[in-house]
């Protein structure tokens, strides 16, 4: 059973401040007027599939902010980005509350494990001293002993967030995470006012499936935490989950679109939009890696001639 | 005291939250309704000049760039502690010095023998040491190593789930005092005795706060029931009898906190040019935790006596032999 993805489509309300017709884009939740630069924010009715905001987590930096980290950001790659990069141009920088689920659940894992648990014992060995005769000497030497384990855990799992935008995938959100979640607000538009805010556009069956894998990943972390003994291997956990919650809330984060060449794409930078994380990393030019493997190698080279040459 | 109770765990809910703090649900009551069945459409408007106004975030409100009229939006709740309650003192100033020198006069062979007579009392204040009192259901699962199953290892893994029933579980929040300090004095306490309000407290008392934010609380109560759990689990619930490394995972319902001042004595004491700290319990004098010096005259004494008893007895097994 799949839900189709929730849709909102373009609109045309008119602007309460002067009047004009005004298109609302297709998921969207905000829009600004073009005529008289009013921002409105724009609640439609309820759709199966799209359920409405409950939380925002509000914008703490502006766009002054958020250019000057992520130039900075830029200035501070290493040598080996493509060219032009460093010395590209910030376009389309946009303020956007994304929307997505956060997620909770009741874990419940069954587990088995090795756990090592040490011990020690004295060796005795021969050896030769140091005027040739053999001698017998011991040491100590740590073992461990391998036992299995097996066992049941349960906990909450809260905190989980995954994005609900078809614009921003879940690795993209990910990497400008964590964001702090004691700055949540209730939903009201007064905090959308003047920002882009999304509707969600993808379908919830397959975020919540996105949510699932990201709670046994942290529940997988958390168990290797869990186990006893000096050391543990090969846990394998099966992991249910049961009265799941979710709620949408929208996220601030920063877009830039960063122009460097002529032909190329622009690459986008998404900024965490309460504490400025920059996500993700600038494509590295392997004509510079390559240039500089080999100047190394014919460097390594020359050394050797010269070397061999002198003796 | 809260009227909203999470649905998913049954915790009551501190005013202000948004979501549970046990397991994040959002009770139903929480949830703010934002559409009705047609289309809303809003502009923001500046209450003073009606301009339409934006979120600025800098400034985390809102603000008209024509008149600068600001409209803060809901705050955020992450406020600090305050206590509910306050336990009163039983035991008065005469009764907190006389269980020091009683103490004092009691606590072995090792003490230089003038100290109940040497000691002179040079502070004694009344303190209120702010605690978290916790109820709740957990479904412990747990696990740890222990003597019991070792094979050439001296510790064998074990694991388990046991649910167990929290009351009346004490936790310190305080600064004043150590936490092995407020751990030996915590069963000293009879909760029914709290006091919404203190009548007269005295001059010279300290009213400790709680300088944690909620969150924060929440992170010291969580560790704290992992505490009392780990323990508990080792009166019984884990086999053997010696153990590391216990891990405790603890899922609750109806976790239910109480924020308290419990009444303590903080004493200092001299002794030739040393000072000792000591705390007694401020309803029950018995109860106490306390420094107090060791008199090496006479630990170098028996440890002489030891060996010289030990050479005459090897003098006289060389004599006889
Ligand atoms: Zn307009
Ligand atoms: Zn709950
Ligand atoms: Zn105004």
């Amino acid at each position: 059973m799949t839900a189709p993805a929730p849709h909102s489509p373009a609109l045309e309300i008119s602007c309460t401040t002067c009047g004009a017709l005004v298109v609302v884009e297709e998921d969207l939740r905000t829009v600004e007027c073009p005529y008289c630069a009013s921002p409105h924010v724009v609640e439609r009715p309820p759709q199966a599939g799209r359920p409405d905001p409950v939380f925002v987590l509000a914008f703490t930096l502006d766009r002054e902010a958020a250019t000057s980290i992520v130039n900075s950001w830029i200035k501070s790659r290493g040598p080996f980005v493509k060219s032009g990069l460093k010395e590209g141009v910030l376009e389309r920088t946009r303020g956007v509350y994304l929307p997505s689920y956060l997620y909770g659940a009741r874990a419940h894992a069954n587990y088995t494990a090795k756990i090592g648990e040490d011990y020690t014992v004295t060796v005795t060995y021969t050896t030769t001293d140091s005027k040739g005769r053999t001698v017998t000497r011991t040491r100590t030497e740590t073992r461990t002993e391998w036992r299995d384990l097996a066992g049941r855990y349960e906990c909450y799992v809260t905190d989980t967030l995954v994005t609900a935008s078809k614009g921003i995938g879940n690795a993209e959100l990910e990497s400008v995470e964590p964001f702090d979640l004691r700055a949540l607000r209730r939903y009201s538009p007064d905090l959308l006012a003047g920002w882009i805010a999304e509707e969600p556009s993808l379908a919830a069956d397959e975020c919540r499936r996105t949510a699932q894998s990201e709670m046994r990943e942290s529940i997988g972390q958390d168990l290797a935490a869990f186990m006893p003994g000096d050391s543990s291997s090969n846990i394998r956990a099966n992991v249910t989950f049961s009265e799941e919650v979710s709620h949408l809330v929208l996220l601030p984060v920063w877009v830039f679109a960063l122009r460097y060449g002529e032909d190329e794409d622009p690459i986008r930078i998404v900024i965490n939009g309460q504490n400025g994380q920059v996500g993700g990393r600038l494509p590295l030019s392997w004509a510079k890696i390559g240039g500089t493997v080999l100047f190394s190698l014919l460097a390594l080279a020359a050394i050797f001639v010269i070397a061999g040459l002198l003796s | 005291m809260s009227e909203v109770t999470c649905n998913r765990c049954e915790s009551p809910l501190e005013a202000g939250d948004l979501r549970c703090a046990v397991c994040g649900d959002v009770p139903e009551q929480l949830v703010p309704q934002v559409v009705g069945t047609g289309l809303e459409q809003t502009v923001l408007r500046c209450g003073q000049c009606g301009a339409a106004t934006r979120y600025d975030a800098r400034s985390e409100s809102v603000r008209c760039s024509f008149c600068s009229g600001e409209l803060k939006p809901e705050e955020l709740t992450d406020p600090v502690e305050q206590t509910e309650a306050y336990l009163p003192f039983t035991v008065d100033r005469d009764g907190a010095r006389s269980a020091l020198r009683s103490w004092l006069g009691n606590l072995g062979f090792f003490r230089p023998s003038d100290l109940k007579s040497a000691a002179r009392i040079e502070d004694l204040r009344p303190l209120w040491w702010a605690g978290w009192v916790f109820d709740a259901h957990a479904r412990v699962s747990w696990t740890a190593d222990s003597n019991a199953g070792a094979g050439s290892s001296d510790w064998a893994p074990h694991s388990g789930q046991t649910d167990m029933v929290f009351d009346d579980v004490l936790i310190s929040a305080s600064r004043g005092l150590s936490d092995e300090e407020a751990y030996a004095l915590s069963a000293s306490y009879s909760l029914g005795s709290a006091l919404p309000e203190l009548e007269a407290p005295p001059a010279d008392a300290t009213l400790e706060a709680f300088d944690v934010q909620r969150s924060q609380a929440r992170e010291r109560i969580t560790h704290g029931i992992r505490r009392a759990a780990a323990s508990r689990l080792q009166e019984g619930h884990i086999p053997g009898s010696r153990f590391r490394n216990i891990h405790v995972r603890a899922l609750l319902t109806g976790l239910d906190t109480r924020r308290m001042s419990f009444p303590t004595w903080v004493m200092a004491y001299r002794y030739e040019h040393k000072l000792f700290r000591v705390v007694i319990s401020g309803q029950d004098a018995q109860v106490l935790m306390g420094k107090a010096p060791i008199s090496w005259a006479k630990i170098l004494m028996i440890v002489a006596g030891v060996i010289i008893t030990g050479l005459a007895l090897g003098l006289l097994a060389v004599l006889f032999a």
